[in-house]
């Protein structure tokens, strides 16, 4: 009876750890082209929603919700995030890198490591978040005009707007470990280059879109 | 005295840590046995899981690709456990050659 219950407790120890590797950890096991194509839908998803919630990705790290365009905004500017942080972080990992490494790889899991915009985009088409948000947005003069907070759009809203918080750090968690598996560094060597390469990449979205957008 | 041994083959003295030699061998059929001072094989020295993933590497006649299929990961997981069994390899030729440090 006790070898069961121990081997039950192995199976369920070694499922969660499996789990874990899955959500922490995927690209122990996902890269090259299966990334790049699970990456690309992600990204097309969180467009889409993007659209249906006036959410955009307007920068690697940005997120701001208010602001309606067409559809091929959205997702323009998913892949516009994507192919800054991935060419810069392809340049890093040429520059300090000490293995040969192949782009499909860094290109594939750097478009998986950006799932998470799924959920922040689907977080933000809950009504209680939109409400909040142009609620927030009248009392700062905005254009929305009067809009009543209840308390449900606050506590919902905050839920969501927390969500969307823990996503962003999970997805700059999983682009780190994509950067530090694809091009084998780590340490201060793999963070260091990771975090120049992130902000370059930022800047870099972050000027393309906004001549992209005012065209 | 002569029996088939399965343990893990100890390559490094459990007094002072410095490596271990060959100083006899024996023939487990006709019983003769050799003595002098060999060193023993630098894959000797990796760990058995190290020695495991280069007779599967060289099985998958040196792909990448078939070896990540094989241990089902991803090709940069596999292409980093490669890295890390050749470092630990030039280590112990260096050390071999007395020229590591």
């Amino acid at each position: 009876m006790a070898q069961v219950d121990n081997g039950l407790t192995q199976g369920a120890n070694r499922h969660r750890a499996r789990l874990a590797d899955l959500l922490f950890r995927p690209f122990v096991y996902v890269a090259g082209l299966q990334s790049l194509l699970i990456g690309l839908a992600a990204i097309a998803l969180a467009g889409l929603l993007g659209y249906l919630s006036n959410s955009h990705f307007d920068g690697v790290l940005d997120f701001h919700t208010g602001r309606p365009a067409a559809l091929h905004l959205f997702l323009l500017e998913g892949l516009v995030d994507w192919l800054a942080l991935s060419v810069v972080l392809l340049v890093a990992g040429k520059l300090v890198s000490r293995t040969a490494f192949r782009a499909v790889d860094l290109l594939g899991t750097q478009a998986m490591a950006r799932w998470p915009t799924v959920l922040i985009a689907a977080a933000a088409l809950a009504p209680q978040y939109q409400r909040l948000l142009a609620g927030v947005v009248a009392q700062l003069g905005g254009p929305a005009g009067q809009v009543a907070i209840r308390p449900a759009d606050i506590a919902v809203g905050g839920l969501a707007l927390l969500l969307m918080l823990l996503c962003v750090v999970w997805m700059v968690a999983l682009m780190y470990q994509a950067y530090s598996l694809c091009c084998n560094v780590r340490g201060a060597k793999g963070a260091g280059s990771f975090v120049l390469a992130l902000l370059a990449a930022e800047a870099i979205s972050k000027v393309a879109l906004i001549r992209l957008l005012t065209r | 005295m002569m029996s088939q041994q399965s343990g893990r083959l100890p390559t490094k003295c459990p007094s002072c840590g410095a490596a271990l030699t060959v100083k006899r061998m024996a023939c487990p059929d006709c019983h003769t046995e050799v003595e002098g001072g060999f060193a023993l094989p630098i894959l000797a020295g990796l760990d058995s899981d190290e020695q495991d993933f280069i007779l599967k590497f060289v099985g998958a006649s040196g792909s990448l690709k078939e070896m990540a299929r094989l241990l089902g990961v991803s090709y940069p997981t596999v292409r980093n456990r490669l890295d890390e069994v050749i470092a630990r390899l030039k280590r112990a030729e260096e050390k071999r050659d007395g020229t590591g440090g």
